[in-house]
């Protein structure tokens, strides 16, 4: 056994100190074209060649580049620091939030071996730096990497300046390689963060799915105390609620690592079978490059795992009170198993995924073929597309940039939680608050990356903590951002019935144009058109739950009714209620 | 037969579809559209509908493209017919501005649907009225678009306008409606939420633009106020059309809007309207001919403002 977090080993990663240093810093509130220009050019290091070119887009600037020889880590340039950024995290649980100068990272140590890498791809910068991943912005300018392919696009944050970096982990190009496309835009944040999704998305050819799901999750209502029996109740108290999709999430596994299902369930034919019968999707949640040390998997193929120095293998985090290690996806045999476990649950009726803690097949390590964990963590991501088809796919606590193009839906916060706490550390630990907050910092990629999930809706009105208020805010932004809704209730209880009546009303037509302004200023200004005209809402203080909700005033009702006729075309007929 | 090619001279896709071939030029029984036609049988207040002739198709046939220079492409798109109202001998300039407004709002709701399809990458709404520019029904109805590529001319105003706000770090737009009502000389109607006008850049000898005063990105962005403000200024513009020469006036009618399932341009971009007429008088067309197709570039025979005086001098009550 590895434990990278209890010894954090500095000399392992000590090839950082071969990283070049590029001594000009550019201040973006007062600079001149040339000194953009200088960025670009060759390079020659002590163990590699860098070509960069520079080329002007609207707003701003694009690099691109290519490496040769051993990398660890290219800086590609270096700015002046800006009193106020926008930072984040590389995964979904992670923080997405605007930091003063004074920001100081307050992280608990007793959660630092738990969390493992689900923190950063790069815990041994994590702890003693400040690190944004994949772009950062301030009230005037963006920066950010357009990919994230081979490597690890992130910025690391001193006093007084930004270097903009691209960490390969130790690499070598025996031929040249591109890298991963690099943008400067400049203009108000809240403009040049959706144009930067945008890039991003044409980079990595999005084609998004249409499938805006509504749906039902066990999750944070039953946790793991989640049965067959269970699942049959809810499935009864279901009717007329209008889900397209009804998903077991963990509790049915024998062990992370082992996807059969235990006693409390019958085999996985039968489970989807159920849930067919009512009509829904069948939705299943499983952790597939997650395996404990407890399971048959990590028994039977240790040659699977991803390893440490020591050549034993590596834990990636804590949980379920067990040591969690990762798949290693570069071993063939561990990716057979991987699309056929997929495949497998296809077969049975799951054409929902919902596939949970993926940061773990991007961890640093030793693998069987010698690529970055991002390069790996895509021949996982591939597998799973592949085996799946056009099932849609959820991704959960997953490296974001990497899993462009592949998920249909994206966890966008930490869990949410049936309690709201504003005291609690921001560090992606469970709860409704940060979990809402990052739904609002990260609303520009929905729709465009993928389907943001802004996880669950608990409507319930016992059996929680949360307020009437509380409730009707995660209920309104996820609707008003446009995202996925997916509730988590034990449905026999007394419900907010009018906030689920507001939830049938937004999803009765199709897609949104939502717009946010004010995220650097943590007054959260979100306008969201349909059909039905433009709705508005202003959240003034997100802590206490203040805000202001104003619906557009409908004047004429229409009814659509659509008919497909023998000749295959579509008529829509549109009449007055 | 349907497929896209692709020019290599002008890096334009042209849509083949060997079928419209055969579309009747002049329907000579009843009108399709009106209850009982050929496409309805049952009574409806407005719809939209696949084209029995189209020129793309959601599940257009594959193509296979392996020429360097003759590349080919699916011309997996679609063609929408868009019925304004049951009534046949009516006009957007005689219907209620009611009705204009729930067809905005079914604009609004096909443009929805239509960027849920991710090939989908523009979205254009339009009405030929008149024979005149080869309108072959007279029931009101228009039409919509929906593409699978950015065609050639909305591609321009995309560059035009973003090449604009990079230098001026200004919507265009935003600044044409602001340099507009501070002149005046060229507009023909104004309300809160939008202004038609005879653009300084007019090339047709009576083209209207109306161009919403806030600025917005697509028709989707119009809270309901503003739909009924466009509503009527749409009524405004076309009676005004009507009146100007006694006569059922010929145009072309466009919307304008940013791309679908692609933000870059909504900052940049600002919706519009544009009414391309093609009569210069009373009794004269002006025709789309060799300068004109072969070159984009017009020559419009009439100063757009005395356009915009005989137009504002047009009376009208709503
Ligand atoms: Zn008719
Ligand atoms: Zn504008």
């Amino acid at each position: 056994m590895s434990t990278y977090f209890s010894r954090p080993d500095r000399e392992e990663f000590g090839l950082c100190s071969h990283a070049m240093s590029v001594s000009e810093i550019i201040d973006f509130d007062d600079f001149s074209d040339i000194e953009i220009k200088k960025i670009a050019g060759y390079r020659k290091e002590n163990n590699y060649e860098l070509i960069i070119e520079m080329e002007r887009i609207h707003l701003g600037f694009k690099f691109r580049g290519y490496v040769k020889g051993f990398t660890d880590e290219i800086e590609i340039f270096k700015f002046k620091r800006p009193d106020k950024l926008l930072v984040n995290n590389w995964q979904s649980w992670g923080p997405s939030k605007v930091i003063e100068k004074d920001f100081r990272l307050d992280f608990p140590d007793d959660l630092i071996q738990k969390f493992g890498f689900s923190v950063s791809i790069m815990p041994e910068l994590y702890f003693d730096n400040l690190i944004s991943d994949y772009y950062i912005a301030s009230e005037h300018f963006l920066v950010g990497g357009l990919s994230s392919k081979v490597a690890h696009p992130y910025f690391q944050l001193d006093e007084n300046e930004v270097s903009v970096k691209l960490r390969y982990f130790g690499i070598r190009f025996e031929q040249w390689q591109e890298i991963e496309p690099v943008v400067i835009l400049f203009d108000d944040t809240d403009k040049v963060l959706p144009y930067y999704a945008d890039l991003v998305a044409k980079e990595n050819r999005v084609a998004l799915s249409g499938k805006r799901l509504v749906g039902w999750s066990s999750w944070y209502q039953y946790f793991l105390d989640f049965d067959y029996e269970k699942m049959c109740t809810e499935l009864e108290n279901t009717r007329r609620r209008g889900y397209d999709v009804f998903q077991i999430d963990d509790a049915w596994e024998v062990d992370i690592g082992d996807w059969t299902p235990n006693s409390k369930f019958p085999s996985l034919e039968e489970v989807a079978a159920k849930i067919k019968e009512y009509g829904y999707v069948p939705g299943i949640w499983l952790a597939p490059f997650s395996v404990s040390e407890t399971s048959t998997l990590f028994k039977e193929h240790p040659d699977w795992l991803v390893r440490g120095e020591d050549g034993n293998p590596r834990v990636a985090y804590e949980n379920w009170n067990k040591r969690i290690y990762a798949l290693d996806t570069t071993v063939p045999q561990a990716l057979n198993w991987l699309a056929n476990l997929f495949q497998n649950l296809k077969k049975c009726g799951f054409e929902y995924f919902k596939i949970d803690f993926l940061f773990a097949g991007a961890i640093q390590g030793k693998r069987l073929e010698n690529v970055t964990p991002i390069q790996a963590y895509i021949q996982g991501i591939t597998t799973i597309k592949k085996a799946v088809g056009d099932s849609f796919i959820l991704g959960c606590g997953a490296p974001l940039l990497p899993s462009i193009g592949y998920v249909d839906g994206m966890r966008i916060g930490p869990d949410t939680a049936p309690y709201w706490d504003v005291s609690s550390s921001d560090i992606g630990y469970p709860n409704a608050y940060y979990s809402l907050r990052n739904a609002l910092t990260r609303w520009f990629t929905n729709g465009i990356w993928w389907w943001n999930d802004p996880d669950c809706l608990m409507l319930r009105k016992s059996d929680t903590q949360l307020s009437d208020v509380q409730r009707e805010l995660y209920t309104l932004t996820s609707l008003l951002l446009d995202n996925m809704i997916i509730q988590s209730d034990n449905l026999a209880y007394v419900m907010d019935d009018r906030l689920w009546s507001i939830v049938s009303e937004y999803r009765k037509y199709g897609r949104r144009k939502v717009h946010l302004s004010g995220i650097m200023s943590g007054q959260y200004n979100i306008t969201s058109c349909g059909v039905d005209g433009c709705d508005s809402l202003f959240i003034t203080d997100l802590e206490d739950c203040v805000f202001t909700y104003s619906k557009d005033t409908v004047d004429i009702e229409l009814i659509k009714t659509v008919e497909l006729k023998d000749d295959g075309r579509t008529f829509n007929y549109y009449n007055e209620k | 037969m349907m497929e896209r090619r692709y020019n290599v001279l002008t890096d334009e896709w042209v849509m083949v579809s060997a079928f419209t071939q055969q579309r009747p030029t002049n329907p000579t029984t009843s009108c399709p559209l009106c209850v009982g036609g050929d496409e309805f049988s049952i009574p409806y207040d407005l719809a939209s509908f696949d084209n029995r002739f189209p020129s793309m198709k959601v599940d257009a046939p594959e193509v296979e493209s392996d020429s360097r220079l003759y590349k080919r492409a699916r011309a997996n798109g679609k063609c929408e017919v868009v019925v304004y109202t049951v009534e046949h001998n009516s006009a957007m300039s005689l219907m209620p501005t009611y009705q204009i407004e729930k067809l905005i709002k079914m604009w609004v709701d096909r443009y929805l649907e239509l960027s849920l399809q991710p090939a989908i990458k523009y979205i254009f709404i339009f009405e030929n009225r008149g024979a005149e520019v080869g309108a072959t029904l007279s029931h009101p109805h228009g039409q919509l678009y929906a593409f699978p590529f950015l065609p050639k001319r909305i591609d321009a105003k995309m560059q035009s306008l973003t090449k604009y706000y990079d230098e001026n770090k200004r919507c265009a737009i935003c600044d044409v409606v602001e340099n507009e009502l501070a002149t005046n000389e060229r507009l023909i109607y104004e309300n809160e939420g939008f202004i038609a006008f005879v653009p300084f850049y007019a090339r047709w000898p009576y083209e209207v633009h109306v161009y919403p005063k806030r600025h917005i990105s697509s028709l989707v962005e119009m809270n309901n106020s503003e739909r009924s403000l466009l509503s009527k200024a749409l009524k405004i513009v076309t009676m005004k059309y009507d009146l100007l020469f006694q006569q059922s006036f010929p145009y072309m009618m466009m919307l304008f809007q940013s791309p679908v399932n692609d933000v870059r341009y909504d900052h940049a971009f600002h919706f519009h309207i544009e009414f391309n007429p093609v009569k210069r008088d009373k009794n004269k067309i002006k025709w789309m001919a060799s300068v004109e197709t072969g070159t984009w570039a017009f020559i419009n025979p009439k100063l757009p403002e005395e356009a915009a005086a005989e137009l504002r001098s047009v009376e009208v009550v709503i």
